[in-house]
């Protein structure tokens, strides 16, 4: 088969894995070597569906044994199969390293026979981008759940990142979505990968020569909407994630309804709305000293539509409002609406040589739409429509979505309730005749 | 209005307010000679570019304010905005007074305007890093076209060198006909004539060829959304891009 069907297949099949990321790490070039890493992470393109290109992201492998309901690789599906050999991976890889179009490869595979078998696959293609290209850019390896501790750890001195996708945030939808994959295999290797990270840690604090294991930490994906579990209880199982293994990120992904099965729901686009709240509140659990039960809880488990999680989470809360913008601590100006990281800390950077005017705070870049309400400046209350929620709520709501009555596209999708099925194209089609 | 024309380098601006000090009427403004526009009411001095000179005023920023300011002022140079001389020279006395804590002055609006453009420049020198497309000529050399907004030409170079170490390249700025040239790990800007015509080796059609069919089958059709990805990635830099 020609390398560029395979190259087709095999990204095509990729391209559900979100992560994209490149940052986190600081690897050098070394002499007669290529590439290095950058810390902050660099985009290379964006394609058409607004998603960053930093990494070349392909399968190695799609022809896999298992039979995950929501998988498009599964084995009872009739797709074009395709498997890369480690020599076109590294090729591919330096060839499009050197024209700049990537950061470095993000490589992950279907079950190719077993999953060891899988794993010293993935393994033999780092090895020779390291020792044979000298390469030193960035490699996203997947761990294979079930696959031999031993070849994770081999796996983990070559790459920068890995990860393991949970994918189903609960044991029941694992159960009924992908009958051959256990949590405990799942949660077995995250646990590895987290004890190895610490402990190379602790050994390049003493010998700076030191092996370096999976330095930019590690990453796992759940999917959004191919099951019923709410918000809550996916936001609690990544809180436990950040807690418990210490990993870098946790990425969601909006299922996208590529197949028809009885256990799936039947949504007809995927669920980005849930998705970018999920990403909102993941934030305010690493940056902005939030926890997941503060935002959500057992009777309010799914976030609203229409605002976001620490705006809801502020008219929840209006009695700790309105914060004086010159005397609140930096943790209590992170909670105001409208008021982020970097321009919390350009507000106690500025306020420490003279009191900040509410002009200032718009130059600070405060969205002030938001915040105005939530806060005073210099003693004064600037908001439009004084502290009632109800108020609040009306002046926030995005002007488009009050008269129009909520169309499929915005609705939080639910598993159990099925929308009325127009898409817009076709409403079109029926007033234009055309169907 | 005094206003001081400098001929549009940095080392002609640094002499400029090297001058203001010196000189008995201190100016409202400094603008690059090919900026200016001549009006009736304005008194113009030439300032004489002097690599002296712009070393007193290079080293007394970085001693005397901060080598962050200096690092501002030269970022904010970059921009090519008409009004960055008078900026840079206002900021400036305001640094020479209050000394490194400058920048804490968020409010100040002859930091801010500074700070501004010199968030620009940085945000498209970090875009441009990914933006760059090398093409293989023959003799294994890598080209590269770019066309930035502001002069970030030799803030990618260093980049590239480091990453690139073992790869010979050129990256042309189009617009202003300079291009960044490493050779064995060496890179130097010179000026490039515009009829130059780099010729392509063969392989290079083949892996742009794979970049483009990478490119559009990474997209998830379902999710389509374009204005997101003009918002990322401006239709301005497209002309360069190998898969659009």
């Amino acid at each position: 088969m020609e390398l560029q069907e395979k190259l087709k297949i095999l990204s095509d099949s990729a391209k559900y894995d979100v992560s994209c990321s490149s940052s986190g790490s600081n690897r050098k070039n070394v002499k007669g070597g290529i590439g290095n890493a950058a810390y902050s992470g660099i985009c290379h393109s964006w394609s058409d569906d607004g998603r960053c290109i930093s990494l070349l992201k392909i399968l190695y492998s799609n022809e896999c044994v298992y039979d995950c309901v929501y998988c498009v690789n599964r084995v009872t599906n009739d797709v074009p199969r395709a498997s890369f050999t480690p020599r076109e991976v590294a090729e591919l890889t330096i060839n499009f390293y050197r024209r700049n179009y990537i950061e470095g490869l993000f490589l992950s595979s279907a079950i190719v026979k077993n999953p060891d078998h899988t794993m010293e696959g993935l393994t033999e293609v780092v090895r020779i981008l390291r020792e044979e290209h000298r390469f030193n850019g960035y490699i996203h390896l997947k761990g294979i759940p079930g696959a031999d501790a031993a070849l994770i750890t081999k796996a983990g001195h070559y790459v920068d990142r890995m990860s393991v996708n949970i994918e189903l945030p609960s044991n029941e939808g694992l159960k009924l979505l992908a009958p051959q994959k256990k949590k405990e295999n799942i949660l077995r290797p995250m646990g590895q990968i987290n004890r190895q990270i610490l402990q190379s840690r602790e050994e390049r604090k003493r010998f700076k020569g030191a092996n370096t294991f999976v330095p930019a930490g590690q990453s796992t994906q759940l999917m959004v909407g191919a099951t019923k579990d709410h918000d809550y209880k996916i936001l609690k199982l990544t809180e436990g994630l950040y807690n418990s293994y210490q990993l870098k990120r946790v990425y969601y992904s909006a299922y996208v309804p590529v197949l028809q099965h009885p256990n799936l729901p039947k949504l007809i686009n995927p669920p980005t709305v849930r998705e970018h709240r999920l990403y909102q509140a993941d934030w305010l659990l690493r940056f902005y000293g939030f926890e997941a039960g503060e935002l959500l809880d057992e009777e309010n488990p799914n976030f609203d539509n229409h605002f976001d999680p620490k705006t809801d989470w502020a008219l929840r809360n209006i009695n700790l409002f309105p914060i004086e913008i010159n005397k609140a601590e930096y943790e209590m100006l992170l909670r105001i609406p409208g008021i982020g990281i970097r321009s919390a800390q350009r507000i106690i950077t500025a306020r420490r040589m003279a009191p900040v005017t509410y002009d200032g705070l718009k130059k600070i870049g405060v969205v002030m739409k938001r915040a105005q309400h939530f806060m005073t400046c210099q003693g004064k209350y600037y908001g439009e429509v004084g502290m009632r929620v109800g108020l609040i709520k009306q002046f926030l709501l995005p002007k488009e979505t009050k008269p129009k009555t909520p169309s499929w596209q915005d609705r939080q999708l639910s598993f159990f309730t099925d929308m009325a099925p127009y898409r817009q194209e076709a409403i079109n089609s029926i007033i234009t005749g055309e169907l | 209005m005094m206003i001081y024309l400098y001929d549009g380098s940095f080392e002609g601006l640094l002499t400029a307010i090297y001058e203001a000090y010196y000189l008995k009427d201190s100016p409202e403004k400094m603008i690059a000679e090919t900026d200016f526009v001549p009006n009736l009411l304005d008194i113009t001095v030439t300032i004489e570019t002097n690599t002296e000179k712009a070393d007193k005023v290079y080293n007394s920023i970085r001693e005397k304010i901060s080598p962050r300011s200096l690092r501002n002022v030269y970022y904010a140079f970059l921009s090519e905005d008409p009004e960055v001389g008078s900026y840079i020279y206002r900021y400036l006395r305001l640094g020479w007074k209050m000394g490194k804590r400058i920048d804490e002055y968020l409010l100040e609006e002859r930091v801010l305007a500074v700070h501004q453009l010199c968030q620009k420049v940085n945000k498209e020198r970090h875009r441009m890093l990914g933006l760059v497309r090398f093409q293989q000529l023959q003799g294994d050399y890598y080209y590269a076209t770019i066309d930035p907004d502001h002069n970030i030409l030799a803030l990618i170079a260093p980049h590239f060198q480091s990453r690139m170490g073992d790869q010979s390249w050129m990256i042309r700025d189009e617009k202003r006909d300079i291009a960044a040239v490493c050779f064995k790990g060496q890179w130097v800007i010179r000026e490039i004539a515009r009829g130059f015509i780099p010729r392509f080796d063969g392989e290079e059609s083949q892996y742009q060829h794979l970049w483009r069919e990478y490119f559009s089958s990474i997209s998830i059709e379902e999710r389509f959304n374009p204005s997101l990805q003009k918002k990322n990635m401006p239709k301005r830099y497209w002309k360069n891009l190998v898969e659009k």
